[in-house]
């Protein structure tokens, strides 16, 4: 006979003794906490969109003490809607999930999401590096005595050193996050991820 | 969400149960993970339930949310990721139907199953229930030719771990 013919009879018959759940434990179990892989990416994003904003609103208090140029100001201000639009986008992705859609289906919209969330992260990263790069510089000059006292001492090893600086912090604070998030989502969709190529490979 | 609701779901999940129970089997290695699982399911099916609309049987949509839940949604534990559990974990035969060269040979085919990827477990639990192509494509959300490309390959490949 077939293996496989007769797995499926053993399959198809009663003689495997599931356990027997009652009405109660079906009915505890269907109202549980779910810890499904949807509901992690939800609460990461949310903080993510958190520290977001966080970052955005301290930003003023900073300026108080350093003093950022005027288009610094506008584009910290400007992270306002595009934030909104992140949001936007986010939850209505996020609404897209069913379990009751075809698998394929299912993964492509929960990648689908987790794009929104990486897009929005990448601004992120963008912004943080800005306003690093120019953080640093203003805190320099500063200390330095103002922009006119070090334009007129400063020399190519003065530049050449703020410059390299600058550089260095700045990739290390953008690794840093970028490490933390590469980890986090790599680990999380690890499975998704490799069942999403399975399927796409049937496709060709 | 109103009680009469609740009440029918409850009662059909009870009665189609072995479902549930037999997609935890197959994506689960020990007893915790299984339990783990079919929590999960249970909780996925509930809350797709308010839109089931009864135009597929209420059976056909568990398998669909069932593996969906185990194939994407389902995060799995630190405790089902042993597989040396999977000898211990074995349900209950029925004594009077046992055959011990029979017997054996259904273990090493649900080991072997055990090896294949998410994927290819679907498609062997849909063939498993005699679902036909049609629906195992629109379950997979693959086309009808590539279910049957892909299920020839997997039955290839069974045949291969118990064949080396």
């Amino acid at each position: 006979m077939d293996e496989l013919e007769l797995l499926k009879k053993d399959w198809q018959s009663n003689r495997t003794g599931y356990p027997k759940l009652s009405y109660d434990e079906i009915y505890k179990m269907s109202h549980a906490k779910s810890s499904s892989i949807v509901k992690w990416i939800f609460y990461i994003s949310l903080i993510e969109f958190a520290i977001g904003l966080i970052l955005v609103l301290l930003n003023p208090k900073i300026e108080g003490q350093i003093e950022f140029p005027r288009w610094v100001e506008i584009m910290s201000y400007a992270t306002f809607p595009v934030i909104g639009v992140f949001i936007y986008f986010f939850y209505k992705n996020y609404k897209n999930i069913t379990a009751t859609d075809n698998i394929r289906k299912l993964i492509k919209s929960i990648l689908k999401t987790r794009r929104t969330v990486k897009y929005y992260v990448l601004f992120n990263l963008v912004m943080a590096g800005i306003f690093s790069c120019v953080g640093l510089y203003i805190g320099y000059v500063t200390s330095e005595g103002g922009v006119e006292q070090f334009s007129a001492n400063a020399h190519f090893a003065e530049y050449a050193t703020l410059g390299v600086v600058i550089v260095i912090v700045t990739a290390g604070i953008v690794a840093l996050f970028y490490g933390i998030y590469y980890l986090l989502y790599g680990i999380l969709l690890k499975r998704l991820n490799r069942n999403y190529k399975e399927l796409k490979k049937l496709e060709v | 969400m109103d009680k009469e609701l609740e009440h029918s779901f409850v009662e059909q999940l009870q009665k189609h149960q072995n479902i549930v129970h037999k997609v935890c089997r197959l994506y689960t290695n020990n007893q915790d993970a299984h339990n783990d699982l079919f929590q999960e399911i249970t909780i996925q099916l509930w809350r797709a339930y308010p839109k089931f609309r009864g135009d597929s049987k209420f059976s056909t949509w568990m398998y669909r949310v069932g593996l969906n839940t185990a194939i994407t949604l389902y995060r799995k534990s630190k405790r089902s990721i042993k597989t040396s559990d999977f000898d211990a974990y074995q349900f209950k035969i029925k004594a009077e139907e046992y055959d011990s060269t029979e017997e054996e040979q259904l273990k090493l085919l649900y080991q072997a199953v055990h090896q294949l990827n998410d994927i290819e477990k679907a498609l062997v639990l849909l063939y498993l229930e005699d679902k036909d192509y049609r629906e195992i494509s629109e379950t997979l959300g693959i086309t009808e030719v590539n279910a049957r490309v892909k299920m020839n390959r997997v039955k290839k490949k069974l045949k291969a771990i118990l064949n080396p």
